[in-house]
């Protein structure tokens, strides 16, 4: 992809670059696309931190539901809130017709923005930093805060021991929300928002000039780049003592007379953040009249939704259990990097790795899988493989490595080790590992409308291709659609998860 | 003069009673172990003296104040003036071995010039005035160990408490540690409360041994030759 942006003419020329960065606009696109970056982070940051902390370490209550609440946008993907908030608060939305025109105006000047574009990203990618955060307070010693609780009162152990110590977690998640931010395409393009992402897509997509494409596109592989660097700086080869705490070991601090306020709050925020949006797509896209029509547009993309999410998440579990296994086991020169390359391919936009991938195999030689959904697979294999890889690692390391080490000793051959053993140990991170991917490929925009083949489109395309044309209540219930299509497997997964749990 | 006191003292986790009207006292200076096997309830008695855990019922008293009665904290952890030295250490990783001193004295009020003179003696005392810079990971077991004991004793607790702090070093760096502790305790003269599962570490460290099985008390002195006489 690089070497075709400076390879022009059957020579090397720096005439894209030259073009694209001589161009003013793009300076406007990268200022807009690190605003965004920077407010979506900050307000995604405090929030996620602040919730994570109350959901842990305090005895707020409902704080199980409240984590689920806060984490359902992670199932879809971002234009469903933005679609959701446009409903209410759009020109012909529910807020302006329960008032009058001109607040709806006032509203969806507001939403067409960076404001709502930072509600809509910040809502979307809270989860990442909510979840991250509570993985990271769980994994705490609660002895050291006990040893701290000596000699200062539960809010100081807070501030000076708990969140240095999770300082890791806490730089991991907010480089990811930045770094997902400035790759995101779906919602800023449904906000009208000019970032980068959207002028890449525009340029490979509708004006179909690659070359241009990918030259538009080489400050985001920079600054996802750069976000790397600095998140691995920011963690260097620090190890902390983390281990799972029994529930009775970790105290929690008592709010006192501030529960109650510190709960309603919370649900307070859960509902605006995750509650409105989906009340506006179901409010306008819950009839029978737009769901039949939604079924009817939108079922076959569905289908391909399904059968893509479940190729891409199943080739991904596979390939993540072994990376996982080299990289655990540092059974590989350049494990490292090994790493650092799939967190940087999951960091990159999708634009870039679809126009990376159509550079790459459109040629007539490689035309039999150039036109076939193989590449969608095989791009969502790219951008998500470190999902696989983490979450087995993250379940690899809780092994004791003698337990592959008491089979060697017996004669146990290496393929009976990893299946007789450490596969049936790592089922449930295996089968996480498997969830997750399948829900990021489900809601995977970018990918989709650039690789996907013409007339085997997913769902998220197929939305995104409507809304220039389509009725928004046509618009709204294929959204409700892709809810449901995401929240179907997971709540299987869920009630499996606790059936399990309770058999054992 | 009585430094800590169980009077009647129970505990549950859930449905299991961990400890049973457990009742003893300790006097000022005494260095006693607390052993028994595993589950039979120290590291639960250690932490309810500490604060950590409420009692479900009894009272737990620390010199001439009640702590802890009847499902309630009534003095919280940073107030009971105890140190303690944890079985995983528990030295704070993301702290220098100063650090982890000065952020104890931090909480006394002290000025910086009187932290840092007691920091150089407690470092002193437990030989590791080298090491002020260093992170924690970055020492022997047998160093940390003593950088712990030194935190907890910087600043100048009336009790120390200490849950199996040995139980994961080697025999030669335990005999040193022990007689280490041992010259601390007549240098300083505070309380030790011991927790062991060792009956040699608790004959060596003690002067008594409360020996509890199933969350009872069951024994309650200990000579030098380990024979105990039941109360």
């Amino acid at each position: 992809m690089l070497v075709s942006s400076v390879w022009v003419g059957g020579g090397l020329s720096a005439r894209n670059y030259v073009e694209v960065f001589g161009n003013p606009q793009i300076w406007v696109l990268f200022r807009n696309s690190i605003t965004l970056a920077a407010l979506t982070t900050a307000l995604a940051g405090i929030t996620g931190i602040i919730l994570g902390v109350l959901i842990i370490k305090t005895d707020m209550p409902v704080g199980t539901l409240l984590a689920a609440a806060f984490s359902v946008p992670l199932l879809f993907p971002p234009y469903i809130l933005a679609v959701g908030w446009f409903e209410i608060l759009g020109r012909g939305g529910m807020l302006s017709r329960w008032t009058n025109a001109a607040i709806g105006e006032m509203t969806s000047g507001w939403l067409f923005g960076f404001p709502g574009a930072v509600v809509v990203l910040s809502s979307a990618f809270l989860p990442i930093v909510l979840l991250l955060t509570i993985t990271y307070l769980r994994g705490v010693n609660p002895t050291l805060e006990e040893a701290a609780r000596l000699s200062y009162g539960p809010f100081a152990v807070l501030r000076q021991i708990t969140i240095p110590l999770i300082r890791p977690g806490i730089v991991l998640a907010l480089t990811l929300v930045f770094l997902l931010t400035m790759g995101e395409y779906g919602a800023p393009a449904f906000l009208r928002l000019n970032v980068f992402p959207v002028a890449s897509f525009t340029q490979s997509s509708a004006l179909y000039n690659f070359d241009a494409a990918t030259a538009a596109a080489t400050p985001l592989i920079g600054v996802v780049l750069a976000g790397l660097f600095v998140e691995q700086k920011a963690l260097g080869q620090r190890s902390y003592s983390f281990r799972w705490a029994r529930p009775q070991m970790s105290q929690l601090i008592p709010l006192g007379h501030m529960r109650v306020p510190v709960v309603i709050g919370a649900m307070m925020l859960a509902l605006l953040f995750v509650g409105v949006p989906i009340a506006g797509v179901l409010w306008r896209g819950s009839s029978a009249a737009a769901l039949s029509e939604a079924i009817e547009r939108g079922a076959s993309s569905a289908v391909h939704s399904v059968l893509y999410a479940t190729a891409a998440a199943t080739l991904v579990t596979g390939v993540g259990f072994f990376l996982a296994y080299l990289i655990q086991r540092r059974a590989l020169i350049g494990w490292r990097w090994l790493d650092a390359l799939g967190l940087f391919l999951f960091t990159l936009p999708g634009t870039i790795i679809g126009i990376g991938l159509i550079s790459l195999w459109n040629r007539p030689s490689t035309n039999w899988i150039y036109a076939t959904p193989g590449l969608l697979v095989f791009g969502f294999m790219a951008q998500y493989t470190a999902i696989g890889t983490r979450m087995v690692a993250a379940g690899m390391s809780q092994l004791s490595p003698s337990l592959e080490e008491a089979a060697e000793v017996a004669g146990v051959k290496w393929f009976r080790r990893v299946f007789g053993i450490l596969t049936p140990l790592l089922r449930p991170a295996t089968v996480a590992a498997w969830v997750a991917t399948f829900v990021f490929c489900l809601r995977d925009v970018s990918l989709p409308l650039l690789l996907a083949p013409p007339g085997q489109d997913t769902l998220t395309a197929r939305t995104m291709t409507l809304m220039a044309n389509g009725s928004p209540e046509l618009i709204a219930a294929l959204c409700l659609l892709s809810v449901t299509l995401a929240l179907g497997p997971v709540t299987v997964a869920g009630i499996a998860w606790r059936f399990a749990r309770r058999l054992a | 003069m009585t430094a800590i006191q169980f009077r009647n003292v129970s505990k549950h986790y859930r449905d299991k009673l961990v400890l049973s009207d457990l009742s003893f006292q300790i006097e000022h200076g005494e260095r006693v172990s607390v052993q028994g096997p595993s589950g039979s309830g120290k590291t639960t008695m250690l932490r309810l003296l500490a604060g950590f855990l409420v009692p479900d019922g009894g009272e737990v008293w620390i010199g001439d104040k009640k702590v802890a009665a009847e499902g309630k904290i009534l003095v919280a952890p940073e107030h009971r003036k105890l140190g303690m030295v944890f079985q995983d250490l528990s030295l704070w990783p993301h702290l220098t071995v100063y650090q982890n001193l000065d952020f104890v004295l931090k909480a006394q009020s002290l000025s910086a010039k009187d932290r840092r003179a007691r920091i150089e003696e407690a470092l002193e005392r437990v030989r590791l005035e080298d090491f002020m810079s260093a992170y924690p990971t970055r020492l022997s077991g047998g160093q940390q160990q003593r950088v712990a004991i030194a935190r907890a004793l910087v600043a100048r607790p009336v009790a120390l408490l200490m849950d199996e702090p040995l139980s994961n070093l080697d025999d030669d760096l335990k005999d040193e540690l022990c007689e280490h502790l041992l010259n601390l305790h007549a240098q300083l003269g505070f309380t030790l409360v011991y927790v062991t599962h060792s009956k040699d570490e608790a004959r060596r460290i003690g002067t008594r041994a409360i020996l509890l099985r199933d969350g009872k008390e069951v024994l309650y002195e200990m000579d030098h030759e380990g024979k105990g006489k039941s109360r």
